[in-house]
């Protein structure tokens, strides 16, 4: 048996080519040789421990075991044969190839024939032999199953999470090299793969070497910004050997030492090693370099709008928002959950519309109210407290365009503040393209969102008013990343040097020079708007006319962007995370391309409305979901994302302010409401809300940030200076002292003013256990102590803090 | 950064050296524990801790550390004759002269380095906000995304060296005086987050109101009050809130505040425990008594502190008139606490690993206002002939030369670098030295990689623009 066996493997063996025919494309024995994985452990594992135990015998000098060893043998033997047949199948069925690969077949094969071997010394009797040829085996086994592993888990599985290591090589610091460890097996990029690499070589070449060889300055005769220029290669011949850096020019100048004269680049800092060895690679596979128009390495979102066929309604999926998130949660298998009850409803949409808690009372007519429509209901009242709303949302607003009570600039006139007509703004739910069209093209009132500021002295051509107003607009309105091209021509998109400067040249008085990395380079900008699609700006106009042809092209419905950009920051401001991330890339991939698509259309249909807006979105059972946790801030805009519910967020600095001042005591005075608003405005407002207050240490601790730059997202992650603030900070201290005492007056008693403050600050009862928790703190008469430390406690916990 | 040893050189390479550590008995963690922590940086360095002393409003080097040929005042003089209004004195270099008043520092000056060399950017029209930006940052305010202090990118690549010791520590600005706007856009993070951000001591006096339980409360309430605090916690409902990232890094940061408070090294912060000889040494004011903080910090485990004389709009070094007497007063201030610093840094073995730089944003003189190839417009007229002791001083802002100094964390002793010229324009004339320069310096005594970056915006940012700027070893042993 055991010589026909061999033989049979050894036919096998060889005739791989045959194998490989009669394997070819059939799924079963692509199913057979997907067993293989899972069949090997076991030989693994039963000859250890048939070793283990001979040893023992060995040691005790006894044969009891043996019968057990025997069948372990018998069934590891079989193990072996059949692992080792399942993974000639899976090696031909699937994509192995390499050094490893072999390795491990042989050693599988090996160990097969020691097993063998091990059996047969066993059975004829030869104790000594059969010892020998076990240890050999099992040795075996481990040399199969390291390589196995290499191949599955990757080469470094073992040693990646030691903490010591050879630094030496390609270090692994960037994602796009670790992409490219695979090409060292030999095998073919990916299309994606050679996106990255050819990314990555521009980049390189873009920092180090554009500066004398492209477009501008051309060095040598040598270009290194476009294909076929750099195929051409310089004064002195080709510069690259395709499939052979070591006989490539270009990488022989950079690897010299930096003191030779001929070593490159000649002026900045010598490339390191990790950007040599890209280069390297890069040349290696073939230079890739996509021909035609450069847009194929990005990806660019479409412009138009686009409405998607709704997937068809059912009993209770009728929302357009719930059909398409139901056909997503089809694809992606996710479940449908209940919706969740009234108390977490009205506590969500009364602070995502206008950031304020609900007070008992409310929560109570709402829990009472048996109406079939009473969330929609509520939230056509709450979008309808035009002040409260505007109140909240400027919060939000002042973050994007950067608009800000004090701050740079103001102190020499270089900056002009938008706050009323924003906050009239958002109070009249002034259309979205008449708000767009104001900004760009605005009256005295606007203007402040594209003059920008202007600090004393001459500053980074890249930083000129023009160019952040170019940038601004961009980001802010387009979800477009300008910044890179205003320097240079960009390597994360195909937007170029020219395009920032014909695009900011709209809103210059004079023609501005394009420079580049802060150099004048003696060329004039055009005057062109980023998507020439949308319209020809008059370039020889005067600037207002400009601007408004600006603003009138931009706020065309055909300008798709403006509105995918605008409904998915209001997605994301109410689901914790937008559609498309971050939110300023929107040529990102969306998770659903469909939803995006409908908002942005839905959103123009229906004039512009950003209440409508987000009426649609909070009534939807989608918004309704029950609100997901997520451990790692990174994975919240990671790719592979997953949409389940609206991602729990924290309190930003302004709701929580807003939520104490409401609960508890006013943590701002009135008078510390800005100057900027008119006096009358006073009268619609409740009390100082955060909103409307300079940015102060305590604002800032809690992440307001300094508006000198945009900022449309912020973080929800505590940190020490933001938790010393809270704890010892005078503005959160002087208000719980000036709290307690009135709480002390109006509340008689203990259990009477924890309750109280319960619903007032979590909208419940407290239960018997905080009860008597609280009871403990504050005795009997509630010292007033107690109280401040009662009312710190409840408003630093996770049930306060957070929105769920 | 992860290494790339694969699974077959790990075997080969650690086999050995395991058998023999287990055969000496050696435990199992030892044999993982080769490296230094989360540490980002690659190579030790020479500097664990970085004091910086800041002489906000700018310096004049002539009448500081830099002193040229000294004119004594007559009315009618004309200003052009004026290098110095000082005095020269020797210090404990041989052939090396400090202006009049800083005697102290000069004797100390062997333990550390002058630079006179230093080149302040060149950003036209004068703002002092702007200059102390592109120092603190080393990047040209405005830029496209918030660029982060140097004290930041120190906190983000080292953390904190006690962890409850804040990072990065800004001992002596208020944010209140003019102009105060313009310092909070560069006292920030920026980018790399709010928890690397400073932490202030706008008053070095009031130090233990940052670090101690709020006024009023007893250090047995303040306890209960934590109590209580994780009692609701653990009382309340459970489960809807689950474990997420915002509600653990409240829960770590609050746990994180709480031990500040209450440890031990939280008197750092508390000058009134200070030997009442020692406090009277540096009390010249809240400069030295930052100093003093500075020193007590240190030695209970701060990363980076700022001591600042505070910048004020035509305060302090912000000499636009009487500059003479001014300068008096200044030189006061700041002689015995720094040189006392460096002396208790010095006694308790701190120095070694500390490095302390006296910095300004650019230098001052009597006629030229920017540099001499480029002036600007002016900020404050200036009479050219003195009718009046108020015009006799350095009044000007002057980029063209300016002094730095630097003791202990591996820089050299008793050495001076760079040298301007002795006639006016009293410009650098050898060995320029520019921000970037003295950033990865900086960064090259702690063990910064000089390339250090963080990806915003998918642009990468640099500690210094462009990761360019080479660290001057010339200043190091």
């Amino acid at each position: 048996m055991q010589e026909n066996l061999l033989k049979e493997i050894f036919n096998v063996l060889n005739f791989d080519s045959i194998v490989s025919i009669l394997v070819e494309s059939f799924w079963l024995w692509q199913f057979l040789g997907r067993l293989h994985p899972m069949l090997v452990h076991f030989p693994v594992g039963l000859l250890c421990i048939a070793l283990l135990l001979e040893g023992l015998s060995w040691f005790r000098k006894s044969t009891e075991l043996r019968p057990g060893i025997n069948a372990l043998l018998w069934i590891g033997t079989i193990s072996a044969i059949l692992a080792a047949g399942l993974g000639l199948i899976l090696v031909n069925q699937e994509d192995y190839a390499g050094q490893g690969v072999t390795i491990h077949q042989w050693a599988g094969i090996s160990t097969m024939v020691l097993a063998i071997l091990t059996l047969a010394a066993l059975r004829t009797g030869r104790l000594t032999l059969y010892r020998g040829l076990l240890v050999l085996t099992v040795v075996g086994v481990s040399v199969a199953g390291h390589y196995g592993a290499m191949l599955t888990h990757g080469d470094d599985y073992l040693s990646s999470v030691l903490p010591f290591g050879d630094k030496s090589g390609l270090p692994k610091s960037s994602d796009a090299t670790v992409a490219f460890a695979s090409f060292n097996t030999g095998q073919p990029l990916t299309g994606k793969q050679v996106a990255e690499l050819n990314l990555e070589v521009r980049s390189i070449l873009a920092h180090n070497c554009y500066s004398c060889h492209s477009e501008t300055k051309t060095k040598g005769e040598l270009r290194l910004d476009r294909k076929e220029l750099i195929f051409k290669g310089g004064k002195h011949g080709v510069i690259l050997k395709t499939g052979h850096p070591e006989d490539s020019e270009i990488i022989r100048r950079i690897s010299l030492p930096a003191d030779h004269k001929e070593s490159m680049p000649t002026k900045g800092k010598h490339l390191n090693e990790k950007e040599i060895a890209l280069l390297s690679l890069w040349i290696k596979a073939g230079a890739p370099w996509p021909d035609g128009p450069e847009k194929s390495l990005y990806r660019v979102a479409a412009l138009a709008p686009r409405l998607p066929v709704l997937p068809p309604a059912t009993v209770d999926i009728t929302n357009p928002i719930d059909r398409l998130v139901n056909a997503y949660f089809h694809t992606n298998k996710v479940q449908w959950k209940s919706v969740v009850d009234d108390h977490t409803y009205i506590r969500r949409v009364y602070l995502d519309i206008i950031g304020l808690i609900p007070t008992p009372a409310q929560i109570q007519v709402f829990e009472a109210n048996t109406r079939p429509d009473k969330r929609e209901a509520l939230v056509k009242q709450l979008l309808a407290r035009n002040d409260d709303y505007a109140q909240h949302w400027l919060t939000f607003w002042n973050d994007a365009l950067r608009n800000d009570y004090s701050g740079t600039g103001y102190i020499t006139k270089g900056r002009f503040d938008i706050t009323n007509w924003l906050y009239a703004s958002l109070k009249k739910n002034k259309p979205y393209n008449w708000f767009v069209r104001e900004l760009i093209s605005p009256n005295e009132e606007s203007a402040g969102f594209i003059k920008g500021i202007k600090w004393r002295g001459t500053i980074n051509a890249s930083q000129r008013t023009e160019m952040q107003a170019a940038q601004n607009v961009a980001q802010v309105l387009l979800g477009l990343n300008l910044k890179c091209a205003s320097c240079h021509d960009s390597f994360v998109s195909d937007w170029k040097l020219a395009d920032a400067y014909a695009f900011a040249n709209i809103f210059a008085d004079t023609t501005l020079e394009i420079n580049r990395c802060d150099k004048p380079t003696g060329k004039l900008a055009g005057r062109r708007i980023l998507y020439k699609e949308l319209g020809t700006i008059s370039v020889d106009a005067p600037t207002e006319q400009r601007l408004r042809e600006l603003a009138d092209f931009l706020v065309q419905p055909k300008d798709g962007r403006l509105y995918r950009t605008l409904v998915n920051r209001v997605w994301a401001q109410l689901m914790g995370r937008g559609i498309v991330e971050p939110v300023d890339v929107m040529d990102n991939e969306p998770w659903s391309q469909d939803l995006l698509d409908w908002l942005a259309y839905d959103f123009v249909q229906n004039g512009y409305d950003i209440k409508k807006l987000m009426y649609t979105i909070t009534t939807s059972k989608t918004y309704q979901l029950p609100s997901v946790g997520i451990k790692d801030a990174g994975l919240v805009t990671a790719p592979t994302f997953v949409f389940e519910g609206m991602v729990r967020r924290r309190l930003t600095a302004e709701q929580f302010t807003d939520a104490v001042s409401l609960a508890f005591m006013p943590v701002y005075q009135d008078t510390s409401l800005v100057k900027m608003l008119p006096p009358a405005m006073h009268k619609s407002i409740p009390f100082a809300r955060a909103s409307l207050v300079k940015n102060d240490p305590f604002q800032t601790a809690l992440g307001r940030p300094n508006r000198e730059t945009v900022s449309t997202s912020r973080t929800s992650q505590a940190n020490l200076l933001q938790a010393l603030e809270l704890t010892n900070g005078t503005t959160f201290t002087e208000t719980l002292k000036r709290g307690a005492e009135r709480w002390k007056a109006q509340y008689p008693t203990t259990d009477s003013l924890v309750t109280a403050l319960y619903r007032q600050s979590l909208g419940r009862n407290p239960q018997p256990k905080e009860l008597a928790v609280a009871r403990k703190m504050l005795g009997k008469e509630s010292r007033v102590e107690g109280i401040e430390d009662l009312v710190w406690a409840i408003s630093l916990h996770p049930e306060f803090q957070l929105i769920y | 950064m992860t290494n790339n040893w694969n699974r077959r050189e790990f075997l080969q390479k650690t086999s050995a050296a395991t058998l023999a550590a287990l055969a000496a008995g050696a435990p199992v963690a030892s044999l993982v524990s080769g490296c230094a922590g989360n540490a980002k940086t690659t190579r030790r360095g020479t500097a664990d801790t970085v004091i910086l002393l800041w002489m906000a409003g700018g310096m004049a080097h002539t009448e500081t550390f830099d002193p040229k040929r000294f004119t004594p005042y007559t009315t009618g003089m004309e200003g052009n004759r004026v290098l110095s209004t000082f005095k020269s004195v020797p210090t404990v270099l041989d052939g090396i002269h400090f202006s009049d008043g800083l005697q102290s520092i000069g004797k100390v000056m062997d333990r550390g380095t002058l630079i006179r060399s230093y080149v302040a950017a060149d950003m036209g029209h004068i703002l002092h906000s702007r200059h102390q930006y592109n120092w603190h940052t080393c990047y040209e305010p405005p830029q496209t995304v918030a660029a982060p202090h140097i004290g930041a990118w120190i906190a983000n690549q080292l953390g904190p060296k006690n962890p409850v010791i804040p990072a990065f520590i800004d001992i002596g600005q208020r944010f209140t005086l003019g102009e105060g706007e313009e310092l909070k856009a560069f006292h920030t993070s920026g980018f790399l987050g709010n928890e690397f951000g400073p932490f202030f001591i706008p008053d070095p006096s009031q130090g233990m109101e940052s670090v101690r339980p709020p006024v009023g409360m007893d250090a047995r309430r303040f306890e209960r009050r934590n109590q209580l605090y994780n009692e609701l916690i653990k009382n309340g409902p459970v489960g809807e809130f689950g474990s997420d990232y915002q509600k653990e890094s409240l829960r770590q940061s609050m746990e994180q505040a709480y031990r500040l408070l209450k440890s031990p090294e939280a008197k750092a912060f508390d000058l009134s425990s200070e030997p009442k000889a020692s406090y009277d040494i540096y009390n010249t004011g809240r400069f030295g008594l930052g100093c003093l903080m500075a020193r007590r910090l240190t030695e209970q485990g701060a990363r980076f502190i700022s001591v600042t004389t505070e910048y004020e709009p035509f305060k302090g070094w912000d000499t636009h008139e009487n500059g003479h007497t001014r300068m008096e007063n200044m030189k006061c201030q700041i002689d015995g606490p720094i040189a006392q610093l460096i002396l208790d840094l010095e006694k308790t073995g701190h120095l070694d690993r500390t490095l302390v730089i006296l910095a300004s944003e650019f230098s001052r003189d009597m006629m030229v206002e920017g540099r001499p190839d480029a002036t600007v417009r002016e900020q404050v007229n200036q009479p050219d002939v003195l009718n009046d002791p108020k015009f006799y001083g350095m009044h000007r802002h002057f980029t063209d030369g300016c002094s730095v100094l630097m003791f202990g964390g591996g820089v050299k002793k008793g050495s001076v670098y760079g040298k301007t010229a002795d006639e006016r324009p009293c410009k650098t004339i050898e060995n320029p030295i520019h921000i970037d320069g003295l950033h990865q310096t900086i960064y090259h005594a702690l063990g910064i990689d000089p390339e250090t970056q963080y990806e915003v915006e998918k642009r990468p940012f640099y500690t210094t623009p462009d990761g360019k700027g080479k660290a001057v070893m010339d200043l190091l042993v």
